[in-house]
């Protein structure tokens, strides 16, 4: 049955879902896979749609590259919830409800100088901007990607790095680092003190990760002389409907799915769970 | 110089003491709730006949001693007020209790004041009272409101354990768990989910309520029936204490009663005329006839429902030293 | 319009109307309490007043109506999805003052904050109220400092006194069905004050989160979730996928009733979990219903059923902790200058 027969536009009901065919399926780790996903509409890094996992329910993924006429999900397999997907493939559909969420606006970094300091699956949501500033350096005043990953296996957007690589510079570190890895060691905090930031009082950080190194890399930052009003975060958190009903994601009178979850440190330091 | 027929006091409800001389009045209270205006009422028999001491009984009694024989009546004629309101049937008004053989029904607080109770054991108690008082045959029975046993029903020739058959509303039904985590944590592990929703292993249910209690939407509630598990013949005692074992489970009230009407016609036609003082345990007689003579006898002219579990053929353990 | 008739033909004009209403009121379910022998007041269908609880207040609100404990919202196979039918009629739910207050808080949830919840919507556009009124408060109510002790947004008024019906009626079909009655004025019986009396402070600083205070009800409250399933105003909820094959291509998504003092509220698919801790559960709770959403919303979620005190098993009130928050909220303050 030809896609086009299908429901595959949107419903007026923001609750049923839409199928996307997976046109592409790119390998990073044994539990970590980048499915391109057919999808006609706009949509920003940082923003995540609800997947629909056979067997299992739908689970909130954050598009890790935006392409014409697709976006990618990079779906990580943790605990029973994803595992199901994995067993999808080229020419396979998946229902998708989204985009969700407010997403980065690349507009607030242009002309800036950028420090991105991203944490394993944390570099997902914020891929877009690396993307498009690899893209498009001279939209920038200079672009840093500080990432760390938890050893040489779990190293996501392999491919990515190398072209990003001739435009950005690229600190990538590694927690547990194997016999054949020759690279850096070490949390990615160890290395903010060495960055060289032209103008701090200008210049923009976004911080992605686990909330533990969030926590510490905006510590740090702000330390190092970044202003407050220059950092940006993603919150990740339970989610559920994506369209501010089911109450998971609320944090005060802040809901995640539509509020969020990108924030200007301004706001986020006052989001407590 | 005293000349007393000791049978016929023992009978009265009065111990033959260690006291040479005085006995010890027996109050004995159904079910184990009495109303507080009695309790003045034993006090003036303690103050009045007795040493001032009560004693209270493992069997949900009052034991007043130190009475002389010699105020047995007149005990008996304070006793009236106190059998009267307690509703104890009574062949003689004003002779005390006539009879002392069956022992006081004893039972847990159940539904008046328990949150785990799943009927009211004070009230089936009282109703049983009506059904076997008075007797001499040494029959002991007990209540209790569920499968906690607070009164050691299993210590008893007969012990009825309430239950309730869980009634689930799936469409009142969140998944939470809250009913599995409790039947597993607190009960039997009767409860598994399939597709969100909750299966209820009716083998291994115990109809503890558990479930019901721990709710929080009201998709468990209990079924408008009671029903009971009647565990018999459980014991102490010096040849071989043992606890008693499971006769009819998911049983009803009706059932219960005619089957203890029942065993006292098996015990009057197969006790041990020969036995120290013509007396013999009904779970030694059992243990002489076997048990499906005894079954063919309790159960004559019982109506089971449908969703009774008759047990048998009931082996009994406990430890023997004879 | 005021009206004064009697219950026989109410029941007869409710007869009629159920050809197109299924009816809902509070009802008093024999034994179907938590405990044997206690009853359990919440809704279901009535035919008849009489079947109506008028005298106690119900243990669980009419939000059942509108936001079933369990909803289907789709059924799907491998290529498509199916939006589960809507109940052929309409409903007419019978409810108190507190609790009509309580129907706009889900609707800012429901009809506003986001997009629009299609499933809400279709049975909140063919609902009618009908309000009960209050002679006297109820223990634990406190309606009056909350501002919910009255409301004229019904469709009618209803009250029953014997024999006799006294409605007071904002809706044409039940004019229409009344126009043979007695007109009288009817004005809603609702109560001046409450036994319980909240005080509710206007910020809490976000210092006070992390306040021993909060540490008390983390070691009484047994996460149940009672306090948020009986709350009029708790929205919450949680989507299920059922499966009818084992390959897990066709089946339904459900959403059913979520707490947020239950266990598994926050925790993403990895496992990591937001909010363990209990005290910081109530404190979100309370938080919530009396501060958060009024920055969101305007008005203050907790409407002042006081169900929840009603229920809690572990004897938490909800109405005493926004006192003493309140006072400690002063406290600080004071400590502050
Ligand atoms: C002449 C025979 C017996 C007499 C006069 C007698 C008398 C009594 C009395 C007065 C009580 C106290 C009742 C109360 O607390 O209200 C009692 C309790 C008890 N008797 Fe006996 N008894 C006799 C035989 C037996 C035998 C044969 C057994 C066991 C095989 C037995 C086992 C018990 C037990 C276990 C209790 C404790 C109450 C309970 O929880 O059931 N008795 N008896
Ligand atoms: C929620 C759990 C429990 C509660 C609320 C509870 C409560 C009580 C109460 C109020 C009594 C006093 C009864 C009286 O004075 O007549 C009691 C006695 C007793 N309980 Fe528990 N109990 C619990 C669990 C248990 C468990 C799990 C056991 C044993 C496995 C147990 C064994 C006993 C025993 C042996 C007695 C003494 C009975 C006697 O004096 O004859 N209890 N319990
Ligand atoms: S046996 Fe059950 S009902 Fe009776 S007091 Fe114990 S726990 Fe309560
Ligand atoms: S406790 Fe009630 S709502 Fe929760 S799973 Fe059990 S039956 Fe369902
Ligand atoms: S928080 Fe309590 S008092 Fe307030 S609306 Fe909810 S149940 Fe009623
Ligand atoms: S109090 Fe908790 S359950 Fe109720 S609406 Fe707020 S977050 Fe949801
Ligand atoms: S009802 Fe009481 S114990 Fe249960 S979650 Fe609410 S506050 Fe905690
Ligand atoms: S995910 Fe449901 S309200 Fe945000």
């Amino acid at each position: 049955m030809a896609l086009t027969e299908l429901n595959t536009s949107k419903s007026e009901n923001p609750y049923i879902p839409f199928l996307s065919e997976i046109t592409d399926v790119i390998k990073h780790t044994k539990i970590e896979y980048t499915f391109r996903m057919t999808y006609h509409g706009d949509v920003k890094p940082g923003q995540f749609f609800e997947v629909s996992l056979p067997k299992f329910g739908e689970a909130p993924i954050s598009v890790s590259g935006i392409g014409d006429g697709t976006v990618d999900l990079t779906i990580r397999k943790v605990g029973k919830v994803t595992d199901e997907i994995f067993e999808n493939y080229v020419g396979d559909t998946l229902f998708l409800r989204g985009p969700y969420g407010n997403g980065f606006d690349i507009a607030n970094y242009k002309d800036k100088e950028i420090l991105l300091v991203a944490g394993g699956t944390g570099l997902s949501p914020v891929k877009g901007i690396v993307d498009y500033f690899s893209a498009h350096p001279d939209d920038c005043k200079g672009f840093t990607l500080l990432v760390g990953f938890k050893s040489p296996k779990d190293m996501l957007f392999k491919k990515d790095f190398e072209i990003w690589k001739k435009n950005i510079n690229i600190i990538m570190t590694v927690d547990y680092p194997d016999e054949h890895y020759d690279g850096n060691c070490g949390l990615v905090t160890q290395y903010i003190p060495e960055l060289m930031i032209k103008g701090l009082t200008d210049a923009v950080g976004i911080v992605v990760g686990p909330p533990i190194m969030m926590k510490c890399t905006i510590s740090d930052l702000l330390a190092k002389g970044f202003k407050e009003e220059n950092l940006w975060i993603s919150q990740e958190r339970k989610m559920c409907c994506g369209i501010g009903k089911c109450g998971h994601c609320k944090i005060d009178d802040t809901y995640i799915c539509l509020d969020g979850p990108v924030f200007n440190y301004t706001k986020g330091k006052f989001l407590k769970d | 110089m005293l000349d007393l027929n000791t049978k016929k006091i023992k009978k009265n409800a009065y111990r033959v003491t260690k006291v040479r001389g005085e006995t010890a009045s027996r109050v004995r209270v159904p079910g184990g709730l009495l109303t507080a205006e009695l309790l003045p009422l034993i006090q003036n028999i303690a103050e009045t006949y007795g040493n001032g001491k009560i004693h209270l009984t493992t069997r949900q009694g009052f034991e007043i001693p130190g009475i002389k024989y010699t105020d047995i009546d007149a005990v008996n004629a304070l006793l009236q007020p106190i059998i009267e309101k307690l509703n104890i049937n009574q062949e003689i008004p004003g002779k005390g209790y006539t009879s002392a053989g069956t022992r006081n029904i004893s039972a847990c607080i159940g539904s008046n004041v328990c949150p785990f109770a799943t009927y009211n054991t004070t009230n089936f108690a009282k109703k049983m009272e009506q059904e076997i008082f008075p007797n001499d045959l040494h029959f002991k029975v007990s209540f209790t409101g569920c499968a906690n046993d607070c009164i050691k029903t299993r210590m008893h020739d007969f012990g009825i354990i309430g239950m309730t058959e869980p009634q689930y509303e799936k469409e009142r039904c969140m998944g939470c768990q809250a009913c599995v985590k409790a039947c597993k944590k607190k009960s039997v592990d009767a409860l598994s989910v399939e597709n969100y929703r909750i299966v209820r292993n009716t083998e291994k249910c115990v109809g503890c309520g558990e479930c019901v209690i721990n709710c929080p939407t009201r998709a468990w509630t209990r079924s408008p029936e009671t029903y009971y598990r009647l565990v018999i013949m459980g014991r102490t005692g010096k040849r071989n204490p043992r606890l008693a074992e499971d006769f009819l489970v998911w049983a009803t009230e009706d059932a219960i009663i005619k089957i203890i009407k029942n065993t006292y016609g098996f015990v009057t036609n197969y006790i041990d005329r020969e036995a120290p003082g013509g007396k013999e345990h009904i779970g030694y007689i059992i243990d002489r006839t076997g048990f499906s003579e005894f079954k063919k006898w309790a159960l004559d002219g019982v109506e089971l429902d449908s969703r009774t579990i008759v047990k048998g053929p009931i082996y009994w353990g406990g430890i023997h030293y004879d | 319009m005021g009206y004064q008739t009697t219950t026989a033909k109410m029941n007869a004009i409710f007869a009629d109307l159920s050809k197109e209403y299924v009816i809902y009121a509070p009802k008093r379910y024999v034994g179907d309490g938590t405990f044997v022998h206690i009853d359990t007041i919440r809704y279901g269908e009535i035919t008849d007043l009489s079947e109506i609880e008028f005298a106690e207040k119900s243990n669980y609100s009419f939000k059942e109506v509108l936001l079933p404990i369990s909803e289907t919202l789709f059924y799907f196979t491998e290529n498509e999805m199916k939006e589960a039918d809507a109940p052929k009629k309409g409903a007419i739910v019978f409810l108190r003052s507190c609790d009509l207050h309580g129907l706009k808080r889900m609707d800012a949830i429901y009809l506003e904050n986001g997009a629009v919840d299609t499933y809400y919507k279709r049975l909140r556009d063919n609902t009618k109220f009908i309000l009960m009124g209050c002679e006297n408060s109820f223990e634990n109510c406190f309606c009056v400092s909350m501002g919910t002790q009255q409301s004229d947004d019904y469709d009618a008024y209803l009250k029953v006194a014997g024999e006799t019906v006294l409605v007071d009626s904002h809706w044409d079909v039940l004019d229409a069905a009344l126009a043979g009655a007695t007109q009288t004025p009817v004005i809603p019986d609702s109560v001046t004050a409450n036994d319980t009396v909240v005080t509710i402070p206007e910020t809490v600083p976000q210092t006070l989160f992390d306040s021993p205070f909060w540490e008390d009800y983390g070691n009484r409250c047994i996460a149940c979730g009672r306090c948020n399933f009986v709350c009029p105003t708790c929205t919450c909820f949680t989507m299920q996928d059922i499966f009818y094959t084992d390959n897990g291509k066709a089946g339904e998504r459900r959403r059913v009733w979520a707490s947020c003092h239950v266990d598994g509220y926050t925790d993403m698919a990895g496992g990591h979990a937001f909010r363990n801790d209990k005290g910081q559960r109530m404190r979100f709770k309370v938080m919530h219903k009396v501060n958060d959403y009024k920055r969101r919303f305007g008005t203050h979620m907790c409407i002042g059923c006081g169900r929840c005190d009603d229920v809690c098993p572990e004897y938490i009130s909800f109405a005493n902790c926004i006192n003493k928050l309140d006072a400690l909220v002063n406290d600080t303050a004071k400590e502050e200058n």
